[in-house]
């Protein structure tokens, strides 16, 4: 038998929960950023958000909070390409077509696909090839919409447990859904994905709620019980502790990188894989931890 | 002492003296208690309109709206996405067989060729306007105001455009960033529309721009401090009036002293007229209000076969068009482009203007005539049996159906669609049927759905052409590269610029250097898998080469291009710019031996 005070609990959140969904506030995305590239250089931020071959973007828009990583392949360097070149510029258009609102909340496809028309459009043959992971919050309707392609990723974490996550993309092991741009003549031997195959998600959002996106550095090395452990020191929606908590995450999966007794999610997949392995994945970093605020201006 | 120090000051400071003037005024009136002027600074909100750019129509690289907005690369300097290029440079264009022949009597003080329109949030009366250019600079050759608020929903009858400055084209020493700052007229009206025209004529490659800033006030400047401009002989508020003058106005009488007008009138009618046709437009104007014999010889339909408007551009409207109708009854090549914007030309105006002038016009440029619809270009068809040459570029606001009357002028040689929304069924019309085209310019016209079916009525059915330029044809393909091969062999000018359907494994470009050995200008612009296979084919096949493009490309080596120089001795245009195996040394070795030879090569840093 429910008790007075239980019943009256139950009405006020339903109450509660009915409110806020008639919420009109706009809601915002706080993000911080922090990573490793994977020769040492610990965060230092070649040419402003890179991390190593990893590349990623925050921006912001009247209507939308834009985010995104990318993971530049790194097998392009035995060929004399640069492989950061290719993400860092992927990254950089995707922001600059936020910037310039060429894009529309509820297709973040779209926005992969603009930059990555953009980037044929340039004069400068840019070769390489790279994953990407857009999240855009659309600040009105309180709902978040996600493309990914590749194995770079984001958790959305609420109450302490994760609610969505997103599938990585593989063609075979270690090998990612990629956008590519390749030298003539061997189109056919390079991977080249287009951006229609990433796989799209929309979902609503609740203040509060954790979002990470991060490239496989960080989900390779460190499993989901480490992440949340980490997220639960996250307590307000204070930029410098979101900072904070972000940087802590980045080392401590660095750490684990170089670990070589740890029993990496990566080494994990490959012993279910048959191949006897043990140890941290050494990879570059990226993760951009980021909250669901109200929107200010 | 101190007032008469600010007053020289004033005097010398010319048109800044308003802004300055007011700062003075601020100073020295502490008692007097002046409002303090605020200077307001703004970037552009949005860009309006352009005559051309760089770029591709749904991009944001290299196009005409970047110049909206705060810069993206200033002060750094080089050849970057984020900036604002127009579509040619220099005089390379000019040079071209395919280029028109320019009008008579264009006033010495019109460079331009190239325009921008932008629109800011706030209309303020100008103090400065300064421009961020990144690259190249030195293009800008003309500055002027617009009376009117784009974004004010009423359209008032009188648009006045003010020139705030002007030049003739420059270089600047280096190809560096650099802020451009001209000291500009005072005007008497608020603005927030300014419109840049520029020339390159003079530049070594493209100009490139990054934000433009409008600096002004907010309040009407004080009239005390405000100096009036000089009457420039050639300024175009003078110019209305002249046009408009009906035959009604009375002459003057020859001369009140009887001096006599210095047997003037005893020299033979064809040398009077010979005199008069190295006037402007304007000066004829003014030339036939002197008395009746001047005014006879200044309406005289053969001083109108060839009339170019595009220099009075803001002071042409219907009311002008009336006026010089009963004129024009000869006229064979007129130039319209950039007219009648705003509401300035109506379709009716311009109409009864064709109906009345164009039963024997050959050439008629309507370059930017966004007053255009299906109605005018239905009269053009059906009035201009004999046109020769039809410029309708940049005309992005007429309606696809429009173009399909094109195609009931038979006699067509020229005819240019650069950014038109033409579509597939109205162009392979016009291929049907005019078959005696010479040179036709597809550049960006995006609503074209299959190049290679446009391209292959092409080749079957106009086998005269001369020059093709399908800069941004995004689907032509190599089927549709061996069809024009084979059908229109005298062909002497192929842009394919960013055409990246092509690919050079499939023999294509070795097919077109094989089969058009009349090629004089060759644009292989961002063609990524132009190799070394290709230049030795034209080397071997095209020695009359004259242009060539090849930017962006990996696989052409120094061996492969010094091969191409020795065999066509009369190349003068080639670019090179990011052809990664080429590199600087390559560069000056190659310039030093060849001098007649512009080589291009840009750069990012």
């Amino acid at each position: 038998m429910l008790s007075v005070l239980s019943y009256g609990r139950i009405v006020a959140r339903a109450v509660l929960g009915g409110l806020s969904q008639t919420d009109g506030r706009d809601y915002s995305l706080v993000t911080a950023s922090c990573g490793f590239g994977k020769d040492f250089r610990k965060g230092i931020l070649k040419k402003g958000m890179c991390y190593g071959d990893d590349a990623c973007f925050i921006a912001r828009h009247r209507s939308a909070d834009v985010l995104g990583v990318a993971d530049g392949v790194g097998g392009w360097r035995d060929y004399g390409v640069d492989p950061s070149q290719f993400s860092a510029t992927l990254m950089r258009t995707c922001e600059r077509l936020v910037r310039e609102a060429r894009f529309t909340p509820t297709s973040p496809v779209g926005i992969l696909t603009s930059a990555y028309y953009e980037l044929l459009q340039n004069k400068v043959p840019l070769l390489g090839s790279s994953t990407a992971c857009i999240v855009v919050l659309d600040r009105r309707s309180h709902r978040i919409h996600t493309c990914n392609l590749g194995d770079s990723g984001f958790l959305v974490v609420r109450g302490g447990e994760v609610v969505h996550r997103s599938d990585e993309q593989q063609h075979y092991f270690n090998t990612p859904f990629q956008l590519s741009i390749a030298p003539p003549g061997v189109e056919g031997a390079v991977l080249s994905d287009s951006p229609e195959m990433a796989d799209s998600s929309s979902f609503d959002i609740q203040l509060g709620d954790i979002i990470l996106t991060a490239t496989d550095g960080l989900f390779d090395n460190m499993p989901d019980y480490m992440i949340l452990q980490e997220l639960k020191k996250l307590k307000n929606s204070n930029y410098d502790s979101i900072q904070q908590t972000a940087r802590s995450i980045a080392e401590q999966a660095h750490n684990l990188a170089y670990d070589p007794n740890y029993m990496s999610p990566f080494a994990q997949f490959a012993c279910d894989n048959g191949l006897n392995v043990r140890g941290g994945k050494p990879d570059d970093i990226t993760v951009l931890l980021s909250i669901v605020a109200e929107y200010t201006d | 002492m101190f007032y008469y120090i600010c007053l020289r000051r004033r005097c010398r400071s010319g048109s800044r003296g308003e802004a300055l003037g007011s700062r003075r005024a601020v100073e020295l009136g502490q008692r007097a208690a002046l409002p303090v002027t605020v200077e307001v600074e703004q970037y552009a909100k949005e860009v309006l309109d352009f005559s051309s750019h760089y770029g591709s129509e749904n991009s944001m690289s290299y196009t005409m709206w970047n110049l909206a907005g705060v810069p993206n690369v200033y002060p750094s300097s080089g050849d970057f996405t984020q900036t604002a290029v127009f579509r040619t440079y220099g005089r390379w264009w000019e040079q071209c067989a395919s280029a028109t022949a320019p009008f008579r009597r264009t006033p010495r003080s019109f460079h331009s060729r190239d325009y921008l329109e932008l629109a800011f949030e706030e209309p303020v009366y100008p103090t400065a306007v300064e421009v961020l250019e990144t690259y190249h600079p030195g293009a800008i050759v003309r500055i002027l105001a617009c009376s009117l608020n784009p974004f004010s929903q009423n359209l008032p009858v009188d648009i006045r455009w003010e020139v705030l400055w002007a030049d003739e084209p420059t270089k600047a020493p280096s190809p560096h960033a650099r802020q451009f700052s001209p000291t500009i007229r005072p005007i008497n009206f608020s603005t927030n529309l300014l419109r840049l025209e520029v020339n390159s004529s003079v530049l070594e490659y493209y100009t490139e721009m990054d934000a433009v800033i409008l600096r002004g006030v907010r309040e009407r400047p004080i009239l005390a401090l405000y100096k009036m401009p000089i009457i420039d002989m050639s300024d175009l508020s003078d110019s209305e009036e002249e046009l408009s003058e009906s035959g009604a106005l009375c002459c003057r009488p020859a001369a009140r002293h009887n001096l006599g007008n210095g047997y003037f009138d005893k020299l033979p009618y064809e040398l009077i007229q010979l005199i008069v046709s190295h006037l402007t437009v304007p000066d004829l104007c003014r030339l036939a209000q002197t008395c009746k014999l001047l005014q006879q010889h200044c309406y005289d339909p053969l001083q109108y076969v060839q009339l170019s408007l595009q220099p009075y551009w803001p002071r042409l409207g219907d009311a002008a068009l009336a006026h010089l109708q009963p004129r024009c009854t000869l006229l064979q090549r007129i130039n319209m482009s950039w007219t009648g914007n705003r509401g300035a030309v109506t379709t009716t105006g311009f109409c009864s203007f064709i109906r009345a002038c164009g039963t024997s016009l050959v050439c008629l440029k309507l370059s930017c005539c966004h007053f255009l619809n299906e109605a005018s270009l239905e009269v053009v068809a059906q009035t201009c049996a004999g046109l020769r040459e039809l410029d309708l570029s940049s005309c992005d606001r007429l309606h696809p159906q429009a173009f399909s009357h094109i195609a009931k002028l038979a006699r067509l040689h020229r005819l240019v669609l650069y950014r038109t929304k033409i579509e597939q069924t109205a162009m392979l019309s016009i291929l049907t049927f005019c078959t005696e085209l010479r040179h036709l310019n597809l550049g960006s016209c995006v609503m074209l759905e299959d190049y290679d079916v446009v391209v292959s009525m092409l080749s079957v059915r106009c086998r005269g052409l001369l020059s093709l330029d399908l800069w941004r044809c995004r689907n032509v393909s190599e089927r549709g590269v061996a069809e024009l091969v084979a059908g229109c062999s005298l062909l002497e000018e192929l842009d394919l610029g960013w055409c990246s359907s092509l690919h050079s494994s499939t023999g294509c470009f070795q097919l077109l250097a094989r089969g058009l050995p009349r090629l004089r200008k060759l644009f292989l612009t961002a063609n990524r898998t132009v190799c070394d296979a290709d230049l030795e084919q034209l080397s071997a096949s095209c020695p009359g080469l004259e242009h060539l493009d090849i930017l962006g490309t990996r696989m052409v080596s120094p061996a492969a291009l010094r091969k191409l120089l020795r065999s066509c001795p009369r190349l003068r245009l080639l670019d090179v710019s990011f052809c990664s195996q080429i590199d600087t040394r390559t560069m000056q070795e190659l310039t030093s031996l060849y001098p007649a030879i512009s080589i291009k090569k840009s750069f990012t840093q």
